[in-house]
Order: C-alpha cells, then structure tokens, then sequence
C-alpha cells in the first residue's frame, strides 16, 4: 500500500476512535468469510494480474487488524470458503490448543501489536495450507457460501457462550464469483437463523452482483457494495465496513440495493409476478397444472357449475 | 392428561420416589448426577419430527383467552391474566415467524358472553397492540365455552378448504356456561374439520378432554410458568393436515418493492392501502409494494389485497417454511471416546467437551452438544452437508 493510503487510512482510524464509545465491557465479534474460489482467482490473475489473491488478503488483513485495533475487546474471526469446503483460517486449530506455543515462534520484529501479528501470520500460514488441502472438482466458478455462513454462525454462538458480553455480531462476505442457484433453500435458513440472532450480514462484490447476498442484506439488516474498483479493496473495507451498527447511523453510507424479492417458478426459472403456489408443498407455478410436479398432488379444479336448462312446459292450444 | 379415557389419573398410581434419581459416586459428591442432569435438560429441547406427513401450511388460528373471575388469581405472577397476555404477545411473534403465510385472531370470553379482540389477520402489529391493551380489562363473571366457539367459528367455516382451522383455548376457570347443549357444537366443530386445542391453567375438566378428544387437537395443564411457555411454543410448529384437507394451487402475486427518493424525477407519491386498516388516515409515502393485478399500494407483506382479493407475499416469506416440509434428521449420539481422528466440533472449531458428540447420518460431521442444539433450532441444515453439491 502507497504511502498516501497508509495516512488516510490512519486519518480515519482517528475519526473512527473519537467517535466509537469506549465502553470496557462490551465485545464485538467481526466474522470475514473471503471466497477463495481458485478457478475464478486463476482467472482473474489472467485478467488483471495487479489484484491477485494475495493482494486481497492483504486488504482483509488490514480489516481485521483495524477491527483489533479499535477495541481492546473485540474479536476476529476468517473463514475461506472454498467450492466444496470452508476453512477457518483464524482462529486456526493449531492455535486454538496452544496458543501460548506459537506466539514465541511469530514473535514480532516490527514492535506491531502481538495480537495482529499472530493473526497475520495464521492467516498467511493457513491460505497456503487451504489448496492443499481440499481437490476441486469439476470446473464450477460459483462458490457455496451457504457452507461458511452456517460454520461462522455456530463459530458465533460458541463465543456467544463464553463472552455475555457481546453486543454486536458482524459477518463479513468477500465475494468474488457468480451465485450457485442451487442453494438458494439453505442460504435462506441460514440467513434467517442469522436474523434471529441478530446478526448483520454485509456484503462486498467484487464482480458480478449477487442476489442472494442482496436478499441477506436486506433481510438482517446489513450493507451491499459492489466494488467500482477492486485495487481499493482495503478502502472500502475501511469506510464502508468497518464501523459497526451504532456507528452506522451517523455515517452516510452507499445507499441500499433495489432488491428483487419476485419468486421464480420452479418450471422456467422465471422471474414472476403472479404465480399459482401449491399449498401442500409451496412450490411456485406460472400456470395453472392439474398436478404439482413436486410433491405430486392432484388439485381439486374448481368446475364451473352446470345448470341445468329449466324444461319449458308447452302451451296446449286450447 | 391424556385422550384415552382408560389411562390412569396420576393419585391413582404409585409413589414417585425422586430421591431415588439422585445416585451418589464413591467419594460422596452429586457431580456427575447434576451434569447429567443438565445435559438431559440441554437435550430435550430438540423435539422430534413427524416424518413423512403432509403439514398444513397456511393456518388460520383463533386464540381465545378467558377472562372470567379466575384469571385474577395470583399464581402466575403477577396475576393470570398479565402473565398469559405477554406469553402471547411472545406467542405471536414466533408463530409468524414460522408461518408466515398464516393468520391469527384473538377472542376474549367473560361474563358468560364472547368478543372479538382482534380479526383474523396476518400482521403480528395489531395483534401485539391489542394484547398489551387488554391487560388493563377487569376479569369478570364466568367464561363461555360455547359462545367462543361459535363466535370463532363463525369466522373459520368460510376459510377455504385447503387451510387449516385451529383454535386455541387457554382455559383458566373450572366452569363454563353455556346457553345450549355443547355436545352438538363439538358434533358441528368435527363436521367443519376445526380442530380445537385447549391449554388448562387450573385443572383437567372433562368437557375440555371430550371436546379436544372429538376434533383432534391436544389438552394440557400447565404446571408452572415455563410449562406453560413450552406448551404454547408447541403450537407453533404446523400441526400434521388432515386427511380431508383439500389441496390446491392458490393464486399469489409477489410484489416489487419500490423505492424512490425526493430527488428522482419522476417519483411520484401515493396514498397506502393499508390507513384503512390503522386508522391514522391517509397519508402520501413515495415506496412501498404495488400490486401486480391492480396496482394498489401497500407498505408491508404479506396481505391481501384489499382492491382485487389477491394474496401478496414475498419469496423470503415462503422460503420461511420450506424447513417444515424438509425437515431434518436428528444426529446420532455417540460418545467422544469412540471418535477416531480429531476432537473437534465441525461447527464452531471448539474442543469436544461433553461426554457425547452428535454425528450427522448423512456426512458423518461431528458436533457438539450446543451446535447440534443450534443446528436443529434454528439453522435446519447440517453446516458440512450443505458443502456437497449431492445434497443440493
């Protein structure tokens, strides 16, 4: 990062300081789940090979050592999310037994504060770990982030246990490549597990828009931004994500994404606005069907009634 | 209190001894009884599924609340009536938050009369607004069962056949007074296919078991405050259709939400359907939901649109119940020393610390005692199976 981004960035540290309350007790939790698909970074490296993975990384880094940073209490939390698996890359496990072994190993020689320099290295150490570890399969470029969401909501409830302290909850998505429509019904649960907890779910696109992450936003309450340029990551990471909800309302922020909530059918794929939904099963139709191609129940059909011709005496001629 | 009428009385059956499932270890102390015990507590909140059964999706539910002279008993802190009210308040938030697509009214009984406190409606607002209002009213007289019924039914014989009809009674007083015989009322309730449950804050009354006994539904006594919160959260959850229900294709619209700012030009404001409802009278918004049929304005969803008769929901809405319909496998206990490979939870990264770990049937996912809670509650799916694309 230029010189200049460092001042600014520390500008707005001071900015964000003097406005935050400083309240000894409270805990706030910051979930960053970073698509890490390796088909659509790969050719992204193609495409613009000044913004690789790594340069990303370092743009979530400096988030989350600015969240750190802020509080002495607050909490970190990253998860990659891989196209069959997720990983958590800090709080790592090998970290999470032994924490005080590994500090002596990444002891900082820069005098940066111990915890962002122990946070810094899991992570490094753990994204190279990340594509050894898992095989990809096919050549799909979408990612299932459903996964991630459901690992980092149980992540948050654990701490939920161990701190009663925690007021807010943020969970961060980093998304890089297209939708999987397929797991349109489990991102729905997770979201609204995610809503009851209260949880706000932000979401920062780097390429194509997402209307499922628009739907989360909108739903529990967070932020949706498609990034213009991706080089400024760490910038909009910084004014856009990082203060939390309370902050939020002082700030003007980028204003909300018109969100498309029309169901598809489950014939087409549809966008539709009047539908026909079967009531056993609440599968969306665009025509009438005398059988429901889910759950296969016959409709009772609403016959318009026959009547009957009344018989016409005939007049006897007299 | 059970349907069967042969079951014994719980003073006709033997002692219970309960010092009995307190068992000491050799050194003298309770420890492992008390984990023990709390772990059961932790555990019987994940209540098992139906199965394979068609549910009924789209209820429409009466509540009746009795508001005769015994609510004012003060048992329930701080009387009957206060406790039962925000219990329901609490009721009605989770009730549509599980069925969004269904609708709930309010009946109060007292005096030997009935009245409606709120109609049948899909909007918690209204519901919430009258319970907290209610608390004031004085509890008089005695409660009709048979005036409640009717009155309710009134309302429920003209829902369409694929909805279910319920009512939910929550019965304090020990008599009911009724002004003809309720025997052919609960001969019509089964004709109409209500089904009637009833919740007893006193004790078990006989024509409370015959009447839930003829329609199908369930009838419990609370024991304490908590019971009765447990009790009232059972009847959130879609009770299973029955076999008569009709089902058929309904006619929904889902309407664009549409927001505009001062500042665009051509954004031009509107009066809401909805004042009619509140009673503020009219007021000019510039967003909000516009029918697709008839092009009326309405601020929230769901609702029916009061102009053409269409239902308007949103997809969230229906993807709300999609759990109920697939709904998921309990896990499999298993103690944590039979574990191979590591003791970890695949959920939240934490250490196995329970005796037992839950495994997923389908992915063999370990997890422990709170994920596994967290799972079946609220997420309803499996955090490693949803990583495979077979599962989709």
């Amino acid at each position: 990062m230029s010189w200049f981004s460092h001042y600014f960035c520390f500008l707005f540290f001071l900015l964000l300081t003097s406005i935050a309350c400083f309240a000894e007790d409270e805990v706030n939790l910051l979930v960053i789940v970073v698509d890490v698909n390796p088909i659509w970074w790969g050719q992204q490296a193609q495409r613009e090979p000044e913004f690789t993975l790594s340069k990303c990384l370092d743009g979530v880094m400096v988030m989350g050592n600015s969240h750190m940073a802020l509080t002495r209490t607050n909490k970190l939390a990253v998860i990659a999310s891989h196209c069959q698996d997720s990983h958590f890359l800090y709080p790592s496990k090998s970290l999470g037994g032994g924490g005080g072994a590994a500090e002596d190993t990444s002891s900082s020689r820069d005098g940066k504060y111990e915890l962002l320099a122990v946070a810094n290295s899991a992570i490094a150490e753990e994204i190279r770990n990340v594509p050894s570890k898992t095989e990809v399969r096919g050549n799909s470029t979408d990612t299932l982030l459903a996964g991630s969401l459901a690992k980092a909501l149980c992540c948050i409830l654990t701490i939920y246990s161990v701190y009663p302290e925690l007021i807010s909850c943020l969970g961060q998505v980093i998304k890089a490549a297209e939708d999987c429509a397929l797991q349109y019904m489990n991102f729905m649960n997770v979201i609204f597990a995610a809503q009851k907890q209260n949880i706000l779910i932000d979401a920062c696109v780097l390429d194509s828009d997402s209307g499922l992450l628009q739907q989360a936003c909108d739903i529990t309450g967070g932020l949706y931004l498609k990034i213009p340029q991706k080089l400024a990551l760490a910038q909009y990471l910084l004014w856009v994500f990082l203060p939390d909800s309370e902050q939020r309302s002082q700030l003007v922020l980028p204003p909300p994404a018109h969100v498309d909530y029309r169901a598809a059918c489950f014939c087409h794929r549809n966008l539709i606005e009047i539908g026909y939904v079967c009531s056993v099963c609440l599968s969306i139709f665009c025509n009438f069907s005398p059988i429901c191609t889910t759950c296969e129940t016959a409709f009772k059909i609403q016959l318009p009634q026959m009547v009957k011709p009344k018989k016409k005496k005939l007049k006897m001629p007299a | 209190m059970d349907d069967e009428p042969e079951r014994t009385k719980r003073w006709e059956g033997g002692y219970e001894r309960t010092w009995e499932v307190l068992k000491e270890d050799e050194s003298g102390s309770l420890k492992a009884t008390v984990e023990e015990i709390l772990f059961q507590s932790k555990r019987r909140r994940v209540v098992e599924s139906h199965g394979q059964v068609r549910l009924g999706m789209m209820r429409h539910l009466y509540v009746v609340v009795d508001c005769s002279r015994s609510m004012e008993d003060q048992d329930l802190k701080p009387n009957r009536l206060t406790a039962t009210l925000k219990l329901l308040e609490g009721f009605v938030d989770e009730y549509f938050d599980q069925n969004p697509i269904s609708q709930v009214g309010v009946i109060t009984t007292k005096n030997k009369r009935a009245e409606k406190l709120t109609d049948l409606a899909g909007n918690p607002k209204k519901h919430i607004t009258a319970l907290k209002k209610a608390v004031d009213s004085a509890c008089v007289g005695e409660p009709s069962l048979y005036n409640a019924l009717n009155l309710a039914v009134q309302t429920l014989k003209h829902m369409p056949g694929h909805t279910s009809r319920e009512v939910l009674i929550i019965l304090s007083s020990l008599t009911t007074c009724d002004p003809a015989n309720i025997y052919d009322l609960i001969k019509t309730l089964k004709g109409l296919k209500v089904r009637v449950s009833v919740i007893g804050l006193s004790a078990e009354v006989r024509v409370c078991t015959v009447l839930t006994r003829e329609t199908g539904g369930s009838y419990h006594v609370i024991l304490d405050e908590s019971h009765f919160k447990e009790l009232l959260m059972l009847h959130v959850k879609p009770p299973p259709a029955s076999s008569s229900s009709e089902c058929s294709l309904i006619r929904m619209g889902f309407p664009q939400h549409a927001i505009a700012s001062v500042s665009e030009r051509d954004a031009r404001p509107s009066f809401s359907m909805s004042h009619l409802d509140s009673g503020t009278g009219p007021g000019l918004t510039l967003g909000g939901y516009f029918c697709p049929q008839c092009h009326a304005k309405y601020s929230e969803l769901p609702v029916e649109c009061k102009v053409c008769g269409l239902t308007l929901v949103s997809a969230p809405h229906l993807a709300r119940s999609f759990h109920h319909l697939f709904p998921m496998l309990p896990f499999l206990e298993s103690p944590v020393e039979q574990l191979q490979g590591s003791r970890f939870c695949e959920g939240c990264q934490g250490e196995l610390r329970d005796k037992s770990a839950y495994v997923c049937p389908s992915c063999r996912g370990v997890f422990c005692v709170e994920c596994d809670l967290f799972i079946h509650d609220s997420l309803h799916c499996c955090p490693c199976c949803i990583h495979s694309r077979a599962a989709l």
